[in-house]
């Protein structure tokens, strides 16, 4: 504990007299959550809350109003003091000078040079820094052991190729009406950004465009993931209601038991550990075309702070404070969240989980696409990305889906 | 000679409403076109694109789809509401104390609001927890509680029955009232003719209270197509973006993805439609003023 | 509640004698079976959500759901009432707009009634058509513009402003009935109190404004209600969780993680945001629907 403390000399006076003030005061600092991660975000804060003096009041806002309220009360110059949003719309943010620029601050930081390299990435924008990993997850492999068992395939030996994952789905689909071999929500852009592309980029390919001129859903990858997908739901390998899940059913198709392998994320670990305890299944990497191919889709929640934070030097103490040795190991491992520093991976908490180790190394290996426009171009119901999937799965057509998207992404792109 | 002959005394009471109109609603209305020819962002930044934003929304196929969609919500529910209201109405036109009161339960869900109707409804048709699929499969209408918001048109179905049974009150007290204009005299002459109920109905009443019924129809007709709320709530769009009404279209496009200035060239494309209906319902009220 | 909607404007007409000198005892019958029916449907769905309201959190959720409670008990609604800022900032947001909104109406539509109903001005019927302008643009379609110009102004996050945007869709309609009540005063009361030598704000006081309380109450009634109900704007106009009115809480309450909904909770929030509508309606359902009528109607 008193090490981070050190750590934060470079801070100096500015930082105490912040403290100072901020007990002086009592002021408290005002922080927005999306919805969906404020579970892992209210450990966070409850962490620094009972070691420190300036309190964080978390606000948990509906995963849908999150980025229009951070937009909307920034212009209104009324945004809260910290936020923690979907890493995907930290480019927007930056461009749009909505951010604090904590760039000397991360610089001097030790702890932000073992950062995780896609959240370095993402927070980047023109060599200035706007935010750091908050909430961690990364999109991984998950395979059921038992059904592997009965389908006399190794129950330790996952597939290590989209190729692989075809042969075993046909087995395992085969054991009786009820059991399918793959599993991927067919009407959820989100979930398929995060289990499908990763696949596509193990194997080479590039999908989101940065702008008009770059390259989009390029190389074979692409289309070799989306015919495999497309045979396995001809030949019944995949559950027909999987046409038209939103992502309702992306956890519990799994957890019912009945399907074989599916793509997933971390949050899965948890979830499982609490309600099915004793489900036996496997974790491991994002494959892609051939044997070592790996990937992975780095998700989760970025913290910043807003133009026009009225505790702006606390603020910048929190952020700093979420690299610390404290938040990493107490608030984020202890709670079998990965950390979001790679010296910090390999920890008392995670030792001799298989699981958590393969995800933390899912999320070394990952990636993320440092695009504008993500919204419009993946995670809305009628996105080229989406349309393309679903083009391609479902109606076969999987050469135009690919042309069809491509031109609406670089169109989506160039504006 | 009266105050009231005083002009300038009549204009300065007028002032303050005329006043904020214009603030509030003419100015507005003259940035709305204006941002409609920018590239202005939620996000900040924008120039001016003379009519792009009208070139891309006539070849958008997903504004088209949602506004498609509204029409087909709107060509559903109004004859419901309008049939189901004048039945209704014709139902409780007595003054029996059971009848009285039917009267007001039916309308009492026409002061809730959409937004809590919707969330209530949500819960009734939710698969897991929903008391209406509970109900259904209890009478053996249904085998197995079944997902109401993955297929667009259980969605619209859903839908449709949380907004009838919050505002078909609506248009019953509306045609109601008409009902209620319609001479004793004409009644009773029909009767004397032999004319059975239905007869009456038909010859009678539906002639004399058209305008009512027009009139409900208008409105009925308005609110659809500037359907959010249910939409928002219930199905969130989903599947596959098809059930997004017009105004969720435009939500999601100025909001969500921040575009201010397409957003504003689908509203006024949107207004336009809407003003055409809105100014027939006023020439209906006013020429029934003037009668 | 058996005078609901007997308001003056819905007498008993000819029609429904007619039908009652013609009718049988069995269509008597049939006619109030009906109604039953009808009071089963309407009332069934609010029924259910106050029964799940009360259940425990852990009933209200429960796979398969009951109809009935086993276990009375409050926590859902606990679980509103500290739902992040508190439920009793939520409502007290939802109050303060609503009343805002009541006084914006009146302070405008009252005097504009006034004028356009009793004096001679050029234009006139220009002006009344400028007046009513607001209910042929719908306000949904102008929330860009409007969003813009009230972030210049600071008037986002704000009740005030939240109250102008319900002003600028309630304003027709008041000004529609505050001119039909106006009107409906006789013009020898006026010509009296000029003989006494009032001036015209007192006439406006003295004798005017007793004679219209009913359309007052009316245009405050329609302001209050939908005020408290309106959704898209407070949606997009109140982004700091303090300043949320009812309905956009309840998306909050709606929306779990994972699908893991409070359902219990939900419900208890759904109730309480109905209660204050129901029981204007129940006290004020005269000037409700007399209102709804002369606006719609008349």
């Amino acid at each position: 504990m008193g090490l981070p403390r050190l750590l934060k000399a470079p801070l100096g006076a500015a930082s105490v007299v912040a403290l100072m003030t901020s007990s002086v005061f009592a002021q408290d600092l005002t922080m927005w959550v999306r919805e969906s991660a404020a579970d892992p975000g209210q450990l966070m804060v409850d962490l620094w809350n009972s070691t420190h003096d300036a309190q964080i009041e978390l606000t948990a806002i509906p995963d849908n109003q999150l980025v229009t309220k951070l937009a909307t009360s920034v212009r209104a110059g009324e945004a809260p003091d910290l936020i923690s949003f979907d890493l995907i719309y930290m480019p927007d943010f930056m461009r749009a000078g909505f951010l604090t620029d904590l760039t000397d601050q991360l610089q001097s930081d030790p702890n932000y040079e073992t950062h995780i390299q896609a959240y370095k990435d993402i927070a980047t924008y023109e060599d200035r820094i706007y935010g750091v990993g908050f909430t961690p997850d990364v999109s991984i492999l998950v395979w059921n052991k038992e059904l592997f068992r009965e389908a006399g395939l190794d129950p330790e030996d996952p597939p290590e190729t989209i190729y692989e994952i075809h042969e075993m789905a046909t087995q395992i689909g085969a054991l009786d009406d009820d059991t399918y071999g793959f599993y991927f929500a067919g009407s959820c852009p989100g979930c398929n950004i995060f289990v499908t592309s990763p696949i596509m980029v193990a194997g080479g390919a590039e999908i989101l465009p940065r702008n008009g001129e770059d390259a989009a859903l390029e190389g074979e990858a692409i289309h070799e993931v989306l015919d495999q997908y497309r045979q396995m739901w001809e030949e019944g390998l995949i559950p027909e209601s999987a046409e038209v899940d939103a992502g309702e059913n992306f956890v519990s198709a799994f957890t019912t038991g009945n399907i074989g392998i599916t793509g997933s994320g971390g949050f899965l670990l948890s979830l499982m550990e609490r309600q099915f305890p004793d489900f036996d299944y496997g974790v491991t990497l994002l494959p892609g075309l051939e044997p070592g191919q790996v990937s992975g889709f780095v998700g989760g929640d970025v913290v910043a702070i807003p133009e026009g934070s009225p505790n702006e030097e606390t603020a910048r103490e929190f952020v700093s404070w979420v690299l610390s040795d404290e938040a990493q190991l107490e608030g984020l491992a202890k709670n079998s969240i990965l950390t979001t520093r790679t010296d910090l991976a390999d920890n008392e908490y995670f030792q001799g989980n298989e699981k958590v180790q393969a995800t933390a190394q899912a999320l070394e290996a990952g990636y993320v696409p440092w695009v504008f426009h993500f919204a419009t171009m993946v995670n809305s119901d009628s996105s080229p990305w989406i349309n393309m999937i679903q083009r391609a799965v479902f109606d076969g057509e999987v050469e135009s889906a690919i042309e069809d998207a491509r031109a609406r992404m670089l169109e989506i792109a160039s504006q | 000679m009266l105050a009231t002959n005083n002009r300038l005394v009549g204009f300065l009471y007028l002032t303050p409403a005329l006043l904020f109109v214009a603030v509030f609603v003419f100015y507005p209305l003259s940035q709305l076109i204006y941002i409609s020819m920018t590239s202005e962002s939620l996000l900040g930044g924008g120039q001016f694109v003379w009519f792009d934003n009208y070139i891309q929304a006539f070849t958008d196929r997903d504004f088209w789809r949602s506004f498609w969609f509204t029409v087909q919500y709107t060509v559903i529910i109004t004859p419901i509401l309008i049939g189901l209201g004048f039945l209704l109405a014709l139902l409780v036109a007595e003054n029996r104390p059971l009848v009285q009161f039917t009267r007001g339960v039916i309308f009492l869900p026409v002061v809730i609001g959409l937004a809590s109707s919707s969330l209530l409804w949500v819960w009734l048709f939710d698969q897991q927890v929903g008391l209406l699929n509970k109900l259904l499969v209890d009478i053996g209408a249904l085998d197995a509680p079944m997902v109401w918001f993955n297929r667009a048109h259980l969605g619209l179905f859903a839908v449709i029955v949380s907004v009838v049974w919050k505002i078909v009150g609506f248009g019953m007290i509306i045609m109601l009232a008409g009902m209620q204009t319609i001479g004793q005299d004409i009644v009773e002459a029909s009767m004397i003719d032999g004319a059975s109920y239905w007869q009456r109905v038909r010859r009678i009443i539906v002639p004399l209270s058209s305008r009512s019924i027009l009139l409900a129809t208008l409105i009925s007709a308005i609110g659809s197509m500037l359907a959010f709320d249910q939409f928002y709530l219930m199905t969130g769009g989903a599947p596959r973006g098809q059930t997004f009404t017009s105004v969720y279209w435009i939500y999601q496009n100025s909001f969500v993805y921040f575009k201010l200035g397409y957003g504003s060239a689908l509203s006024i494309i949107l207004m336009v439609v809407i003003m055409c209906g809105a100014a027939l319902q006023i020439a209906i009220q006013r020429r029934g003023e003037a009668q | 509640m058996t005078d609901i909607v007997s308001a003056p404007d819905v007498t008993t007409g000819g029609i429904v004698e007619a039908r009652q000198v013609g009718e049988t005892g069995a269509r008597r019958y049939l006619v109030g079976a009906i109604c039953i029916f009808m009071i089963t449907i309407m009332l069934t769905p609010l029924v259910l959500s106050f029964l799940a309201s009360v259940k425990t959190p852990e009933a209200a959720s429960a796979v398969p759901p009951t109809y009935f409670p086993n276990a009375l008990s409050l926590e859902n609604y606990l679980t509103v009432a500290t739902y992040q800022a508190g439920l009793w900032t939520y409502v007290s947001n939802s109050l303060i707009v609503a009343f805002l909104t009541i006084a914006l109406c009146l302070g405008l539509a009252v005097p504009a009634g006034y004028a356009l109903a009793r004096y001679r001005i050029p234009f006139k019927e220009l002006f009344f058509l400028l007046l009513l302008a607001s209910m042929m643009i719908p306000y949904q379609a102008m929330l860009t513009p409007l969003y813009l110009l009230f972030s210049e102004l600071r008037l986002t996050n704000n009740h005030l402003g939240l109250a102008i945007i319900h002003t600028i869709l309630q304003l027709p309609f008041s000004v529609y009935l505050m001119r039909n009540s106006f009107e409906g005063i006789p013009k020898e009361l006026e010509e009296a109190a000029v003989m006494d030598g009032c001036s015209s704000l007192q006439i406006l006081r003295r004798v005017f404004l007793p004679l219209v309380l009913p359309g007052m109450v009316t245009v405050a009634l329609f302001a209050f209600i939908m005020s408290w109900n309106e959704f898209i704007a407070a949606l997009v106009f109140m982004s700091r969780e303090t300043s949320f009115t009812v309905p956009v809480m309840l998306t909050g309450v709606s929306t779990g993680i994972f699908g893991v909904v409070d359902w219990g909770a939900l419900q208890a929030g759904v109730i309480v945001s109905i209660i204050p509508c129901v029981l204007i309606y129940i006290l004020l359902q005269r000037y409700y629907v007399s209102g709804l009528l002369s606006g719609a109607v008349k």
